[in-house]
């Protein structure tokens, strides 16, 4: 029980530790706005990364989703397009996206390893080409309020964060899909095998996935205020390692939007941690490193005793 | 005497794989092992090329005692086996197979091909073996394959070739080209022990058989000394694991008709009926197509031709979704792998074939129906378990049958193939297993049921179809004898009486 709760005595201990490391800095309302902010990208992706996870996928594409769907959206603004149907246009792009990565792992019956690997640098490559390589800066000012605005003196985007999440949460726990989706990875040939219509369910959550990352897209491009064609890089694995110190399991079967959530934070804490006490950021990438292995075998630990007894 | 076993016993977990085996094998001597499936034939194979460690007993190599801990301890002696499915490196030429970890070395480690080529294709001239030596292995045949395995067993010097059931995946022609061989290497004086399941062609090839019932050696003899009947009636009688006797209730209307299926090369023109109210037993020999016409029927693998009907109306069954919406269940022969999630809750698993009817607006799960449901289930098929939210894996092999069936249950199939559903799960929840057949099966349910368990069809059936090699080779009442079967199942004459000649 102890180790089921491990992250997020982590995640505590954490904040705790930087309360009273960097008093008057970690804890001021702007520098925890600015974790949240920071954070809340890596977690729409991590959301939808954690569905894929439990029915058995893995999307790495996502980073590349993100900077398309970004790069779509605002080129839509500045063609003075309204800034909603642009957020539309960013999350319809990651939905599609999502949509072609699950139907060439379920109909061509390869490994989404490898799809989402050549869609990655389709996607890439694509948005590179359309863009030119240059990033979209003519975007409406009122665009910001999307990642920089507060609502009830809280950011906009953690109102938005938890409202994903909570709808991420009921879809895994409370819906068919969800249930469709622990059984798909928990063991697709018993899923197969009592009917469920497999490819169907595993497309829509690579769907489901790419809008959330769409979205995503859609908040770091307000955040920078400029569709960047290169956004992204190197995010889909940080989306990948919330989801897994937040306890889902890359064999599919296992995860949870709260273990996620937490994962996201503790990445989020320890780069935030990390630059409030001075550490290098080369250091960091080593610590998150370290902290991705430990929380895993911890988990394998965990799940060894489990069999065992 | 080249090798002698003893009491040889073996247990894994809670299963008793060998109670008692012997055997003596005489060099220049081919030597039958026969038995029913899960007799421990294998087993005891395992045990001689050192797969297996024995728990007691003796094994006498060459007059001396012997104990292998790893399969190069046999390997070493001079015993080889030649495996069921494969054991080589198929991106590998046929030479590289042959002297794989053994290869002539030259100056700085490096490999000497040329001398390497050369002696493997002096070694497969000697033997007149239809290979060349450069070949790649997966561009062979099943048979071609045997052969390289048996090429390097010759190669590595071995005095001993143990063949697991090395003719069940063999056309006529090859089968005939293995025997030639074997009969070669017995000239040569080497020993052979042959494992088989098809007693026709034992004749053409055996000098001495020896015969496991049950993880015991029951009879040895020479084989000119003993006719097929005799055999058969050794293998069978095995002991039966309960008093259990379905009554036979009055059969409804025909629910699942099957006509005319192929699927080469595993199902050739198979055709029958199962009635509501009738439990219809399929057995056969492993390799027979049983799991296979299952698995068509189910809609797993698809057919060359036949059709499918369904209370009397066509259906079309191309996966297993349609098959679920025309209400047939499979209860999967390995639950573990194909039945259940095992990782997770019982509850879970329960409904998941059938989740629109837990679900509010066809999408919102409906928890509080669920545990409903879940709760009816395992009061009904007394599952036990500490809740609904216990995870399947953790069940005893009959709990987690009875999750698998209760699965079907929930759903309301009407027709049921039941693959090998007591495999592995102990007498008292065999009995459970029967029970719940027998309920369904009253409530106006067809059932085919799968087994390897002559005793247990004999109690449970109505009737028996048996296959052999792919075919329906006949059906018998329900109250037939374990020998009627085993004729049917393993003897080229009795295939003759029904089954279509090619």
């Amino acid at each position: 029980m102890i180790q089921r709760l491990l992250p997020f005595l982590t995640l505590i201990v954490l904040f705790v530790g930087l309360a009273i490391a960097s008093p008057e800095h970690f804890l001021s309302k702007t520098n925890l706005s600015s974790v949240v902010r920071q954070t809340a990208v890596i977690n729409l992706m991590a959301l939808g990364m954690t569905l894929i996870i439990i029915s058995g996928g893995i999307d790495l594409s996502v980073g590349a989703i993100l900077a398309m769907a970004g790069l779509l959206g605002t080129m839509a603004m500045e063609k003075g397009y309204p800034i909603l149907l642009g957020i539309a246009i960013g999350i319809l792009t990651g939905c599609l996206c999502g949509f072609a990565n699950g139907f060439m792992t379920t109909r061509l019956k390869i490994n989404p390893f490898i799809v989402t690997l050549g869609t990655m640098g389709i996607i890439r490559g694509l948005t590179l080409i359309i863009s030119n390589g240059l990033p979209v800066h003519q975007i409406p000012p009122a665009f910001s309020y999307l990642g920089e605005g507060n609502l009830v003196g809280v950011p906009f985007v953690l109102w938005v964060l938890v409202g994903c999440a909570l709808c991420t949460h009921v879809i895994l726990e409370h819906t068919r899909l969800g249930r469709y989706t622990f059984s798909i990875g928990s063991n697709v040939d018993a899923a197969t095998y009592a009917g469920i219509h497999v490819n169907l369910y595993t497309t829509a959550v690579y769907a489901i996935g790419g809008a959330l990352t769409g979205l995503a897209g859609m908040i770091e491009a307000s955040r920078l205020m400029t569709g960047q064609p290169t956004a992204g890089q190197g995010y889909e694995l940080q989306a990948i390692a919330a989801v897994v110190i937040g306890g889902g399991s890359l064999r599919g079967g296992e995860g949870s939007v709260v273990g996620t959530l937490i994962g996201a934070f503790i990445m989020g804490l320890l780069a935030n941690g990390s630059d409030l006490l001075g550490i290098s950021p080369y250091v960091q990438q080593a610590i998150i490193g370290a902290v991705i292995i430990l929380a895993v075998s911890v988990d394998e630990l965990r799940k060894r005793k489990l069999t065992a007894g | 005497m080249l090798l002698q076993l003893e009491g040889i016993q073996k247990r894994f977990g809670g299963v008793t794989a060998l109670r008692n085996g012997n055997l003596t094998v005489r060099p220049g001597e081919v030597h039958l092992l026969l038995g029913e499936n899960g007799a421990g034939k294998s087993t005891l194979m395992k045990i001689v090329a050192g797969l297996h460690r024995p728990d007691a007993g003796t094994l006498t190599w060459r007059g001396q005692p012997v104990s292998f801990t790893k399969p190069a301890d046999a390997s070493a002696m001079g015993i080889a086996m030649v495996h069921q499915e494969s054991l080589l490196a198929p991106h590998l030429s046929v030479a590289e197979n042959i002297f794989l970890g053994r290869e002539p070395k030259g100056p700085f480690g490096w490999v000497h091909r040329r001398q390497m080529t050369t002696a493997a294709r002096k070694l497969i001239e000697d033997h007149g073996f239809p290979l060349q030596a450069d070949w790649r292995v997966d561009k062979l045949s099943p048979a071609g394959k045997q052969l390289v395995e048996i090429c390097r067993a010759i190669q590595h010097g071995s005095s001993l070739l143990i063949f697991d059931e090395p003719t069940s995946s063999l056309s006529e022609h090859e089968t005939q080209e293995v025997f030639r061989i074997v009969r070669r290497l017995r000239d040569q004086q080497m020993g052979v022990i042959y494992i088989t399941h098809r007693l026709e062609e034992l004749r053409t090839v055996g000098d001495a058989v020896t015969i496991l019932r049950d993880g015991e050696t029951v009879h040895r003899a020479l084989l000119s000394e003993i006719t097929n009947e005799q055999i058969i009636a050794q293998m069978v009688g095995r002991e039966l694991g309960s008093l259990y006797r379905r009554e036979p209730c009055t059969p409804g209307e025909t629910l699942l008709e099957v006509r005319n299926i192929i699927r080469k090369p595993v199902l050739h023109d198979i055709s029958f009926s199962v009635r509501a109210g009738e439990i219809v037993g399929l057995a056969g020999l492993i390799g027979a197509g049983r799991t296979e016409l299952c698995r068509a029927i189910f809609g797993i693998d698809a057919v060359e031709s036949g059709s499918i009907h369904i209370a009397g109306k066509p259906a079309r069954v191309r996966s297993p979704r349609e098959a679920v919406a025309e209400g047939i269940a499979l209860i999967p022969e390995d639950r573990q792998k194909t039945g259940l999630a095992t990782a997770l809750p019982i509850g879970h698993n329960l409904t998941i074939a059938d989740l629109p009817q837990v679900s509010r607006m066809g999408f919102f799960l409906d928890a509080a129906k669920e545990r409903r449901i879940a709760a009816e289930q395992i009061e009904r098929l007394r599952i036990r378990c500490s809740s609904a939210r216990q995870l399947a894996g953790r069940l005893s092999g009959g709990n987690q049958q009875k999750v698998v069936i209760s699965k079907w249950l929930v759903r309301g199939a009407r027709v049921f193939l039941f693959d090998e559903p007591t495999r592995g799960i102990d007498v008292g929840a065999k009995v459970e297993v029967y029970e719940v057949m027998d309920e369904l099966a009253r409530s106006g349910a067809a059932i085919l049921m799968v087994s390897s368990e002559l005793p247990e069809l004999l109690q449970v059936a109505d009737r028996i179809l048996v296959m052999r090699q792919g075919r329906l080779t006949g059906e018998l009442p329900g109250r037939t004898t374990q020998e009627e079967i085993m004729r049917l199942a393993a003897l080229e004459q009795g295939g003759a009486v029904l089954g279509d000649s090619e």
